[in-house]
């Protein structure tokens, strides 16, 4: 079976609208979670987000469009979504073949427009021109009617781990023939109903969150966008070939809507099986960009995962304490980031950490540094349980 | 190509639990709302927090995997729990972003139906919830296809849902999705107006590879992407060419919604089948909503299996189905089409 690779990067996030700007923010250590400039909700200044500082009407200058009804989710999809079909020299005659598939993760749609909906979903006034943007379809659909997609497109909802999963149903479609290559990804943007929500459930930090320390109090929530494109290696001989995707996993935890097992059942059957379709022993894992939330709850338990997986595990970071918490995304971010270490041989350190949590003693990596780096493992759980692990191998 | 084994439904229709019942449940202000009584499979204390897409998820869900023990559970709802989703949402507007309850952002989350299902059965499995607006139920569809490749010897869940909720009503209202005027459901396949009535339901299948004791064969699944009827014609027909070869549709499910915006593309797809094949609708019972073709999926292996609906869905009494055609449009820019099998 040839291997799928991944033939072009897209990517918007807080800390940069492109994979390079992305990548020297990541070797700089920078943070991208700052006060709300953007759109006004009470905890603007109160609490600190991943907002991406371009305004609505930047991206649409930016990206020539002028439809009303396109909303902030659509736009930052547009973005990554341009800019990974024209780094894999796609034609427009690929894009539009029936063997292109189109699969987007995404949580928040055109929710992002919290007062807007709230006027149309309680007939406060006539139709908003967003009346058909809000669903988490209308995004894949959007990109679909401007591109003239015409293979299976999806959309994928897992909570945090939706675009992970986005990944893996492409690269599943390639695998069984029913596309010969995928544009594959996810997008979220900042919006008050999941700041709101997140808020309710206590979780968000009052400050830059602290992946994997003993005193760590909480997310960030962010915004961004990334799609890869995923073919068959046969089939990009003489193109840019960044990785391969080599394993990928999705499992349950089955423990509670909110909240992960304390043993970590679902995180840890999700990189064992991953490591089994990659055919990879734990210590074949150069780096680990784990789902390092900030949250008390998750990172105890992806730590005793990982330590019931790897006993040791190798160098891991949490890039959310670069770009904040990005959701429908954020699988999709950190896929490319684990390519980028592939890429150029380095490792992203995460931020704010200071103090191991007491019960595994586990401290994530500090500072950047190159390193042969041959197979990174990128983890994404969401609420629902829904737990995937990816394995991006270098060529 | 794999095989249906169990199946459950909810929709507005008693008659599709005893197809003995007479009456035909009408709609109201043009909404179909699914029968609210059948959930003795939740816990009551569970069943208290629930709104009705996770009802319906789990009643219908829950009733087969405690029976029967799958491998994954893969679920299709273009929009999930809607009513805790505006609840929430009244919430965070009418209380200034003030403090706020999670529980119904917790249930709004369109995942909520696939974790809870997982939660219950303790099922650590493949676990993925399809929201692709009017082919979210396909793409699970297609999930389970290469999840039964993938792995020949498991059995999985699969389900469509979604609700009826004041929400979504009036955005797609506002959409133009409904009618303007009030019509009854049982003039709606005679309607020559725009929009259609709004319904809400959940099926759920046990499938897997063993053609032994199956219900019948799902033998292909395609979807498309485009308002070109053109388009449609030439995919339909290389469908019906890849999956049934020489054999013929012996009936033809159509998602007809009395859109008369819509209708071309119905009458496009029956125009490619033989003039005599028999044609049924269901819309007129369920309502439209945007995973209504698991719905038809669950009539079509009740029809292959005995003629219980025959009078209820108005098919031929001399008609004997071996091979079932459903297609379904949303929208007129997303198109499925299914073939279902006697086994």
């Amino acid at each position: 079976m040839s291997r799928i690779v991944v033939t072009g990067i897209g990517i918007i996030s807080a800390i940069g609208d492109s994979a390079e700007s992305n990548r020297l923010a990541l070797q700089k250590g920078l943070c991208g979670v700052t006060s709300i400039e953007l759109f006004s909700t009470r905890y603007a200044s109160l609490l600190p987000f991943g907002e991406i500082k371009l305004s609505n009407e930047i991206l649409k200058s930016q990206l020539k469009v002028t439809a009303k009804s396109v909303t902030r989710t659509s736009l930052l999809a547009q973005h990554a979504f341009e800019q990974a079909i024209k780094d894999s020299h796609l034609s427009t005659e690929e894009i539009t073949s029936y063997d292109t598939a189109f699969i987007n993760g995404n949580t928040v749609g055109g929710m992002c427009l919290t007062d807007e909906l709230y006027q149309d979903a309680n007939r406060k006034s006539t139709a908003s021109p967003f009346v058909t943007s809000y669903d988490l379809g209308s995004v894949t659909l959007y990109l679909q009617e401007l591109y003239n997609i015409h293979g299976i497109c999806n959309t994928i909802n897992t909570a945090c781990s939706s675009s992970a999963n986005a990944i893996m149903y492409g690269a599943r479609l390639i695998k069984q023939g029913k596309a010969k290559r995928a544009i594959v990804g996810g997008v979220d943007s900042l919006a008050k109903f999941t700041i709101n929500g997140f808020n309710a459930l206590h979780i968000l930090s009052g400050e830059k969150c602290k992946p994997f320390d003993q005193n760590r109090s909480g997310l960030n929530l962010g915004e961004g966008a990334a799609f890869l494109i995923l073919e068959r290696e046969e089939d990009s001989i003489n193109k840019k070939i960044y990785a391969s995707l080599s394993g990928y996993a999705n499992t349950n935890d089955a423990y509670h809507a909110s909240s992960l097992s304390d043993t970590g059942e679902g995180p840890y059957e999700a990189m064992a099986e991953a490591l089994r379709i990659a055919n990879l022993q734990a210590s074949d894992i150069s780096f680990i960009n784990a789902h390092g939330t900030g949250t008390e709850n998750n990172d105890l338990v992806e730590s005793v995962a990982m330590k019931r997986l790897f006993q040791s595990p190798p160098p891991f970071s949490s890039s959310k304490s670069n770009t904040g918490h990005t959701l429908g995304a954020a699988g999709a971010i950190e896929a490319i980031y684990s390519i980028l270490s592939l890429q150029h041989q380095e490792l992203y350190p995460s931020l704010n950490f200071q103090t191991p949590i007491d019960e595994t003693g586990f401290a994530p990596l500090q500072s950047f540094q190159k390193s042969t780096v041959k197979h990174v493992m990128s983890n994404s759980f969401g609420f629902a349980g829904n737990c995937s692990s990816l394995i991006f191998s270098a060529i | 190509m794999f095989y249906i084994h169990q199946s459950s439904c909810i929709t507005a229709q008693q008659a599709f639990v005893d197809p003995t019942t007479e009456t035909i449940t009408e709609s109201v202000e043009n909404k179909l709302y699914a029968l609210d009584t059948n959930y003795d499979s939740i816990p009551p204390n569970i069943l208290r927090r629930l709104g009705k897409a996770v009802k319906m998820g789990i009643a219908t869900g829950h009733a087969l995997i405690s029976k029967h023990p799958v491998d994954g559970i893969v679920i299709g709802t273009a929009n999930g729990g809607l009513e805790d989703c505006i609840k929430f949402l009244n919430q965070i507007i009418e209380f200034d972003e003030g403090r706020l309850t999670p529980t119904n952002f917790v249930q709004s989350t369109t995942n909520a139906i696939a974790g809870q299902l997982g939660i219950m059965s303790a099922n650590k499995g493949y676990n993925i919830t399809h929201v692709h607006r009017g082919l979210a139920f396909e793409n699970a569809l297609i999930d389970i296809e290469m999840l039964l490749q993938e792995n020949p010897s498991n059995t999985y869940l699969i389900g469509g849902v979604d609700e009826i909720s004041e929400y979504n009503y009036t955005i797609e209202d506002l959409a133009g999705a409904y009618k303007k005027e009030i019509i009854s459901n049982t003039h709606l396949l005679q309607s020559t107006t725009a929009g259609s009535i709004a319904g809400e339901g959940a099926a759920m299948f046990i499938v897997n590879n063993n053609k032994a004791g199956a219900r019948a064969a799902v033998k292909g699944i395609k979807t498309i992407h485009s308002s070109d009827p053109n388009d449609l014609a030439v995919q339909l027909a290389a469908f019906l060419q890849e999956h049934l070869q020489n054999e013929s549709v012996d009936l033809f499910i159509s998602g007809k919604n009395g859109d008369i915006r819509l209708d071309k593309y119905y009458e496009l797809s029956a125009s490619l089948l033989p003039s005599t094949t028999p044609v049924v609708y269901y819309k007129h019972l369920t309502g439209e909503f945007f995973t209504a073709s698991a719905v038809a999926l669950w009539l079509a292996c009740n029809v292959l299996e005995a003629d219980l609906f025959n009078r209820l869905l108005s098919i031929p009494p001399s008609s004997k189905a071996n091979n079932i055609l459903l297609y379904n449009t949303s929208k007129g820019n997303q198109h499925s089409f299914m073939v279902i099998s006697k086994v």
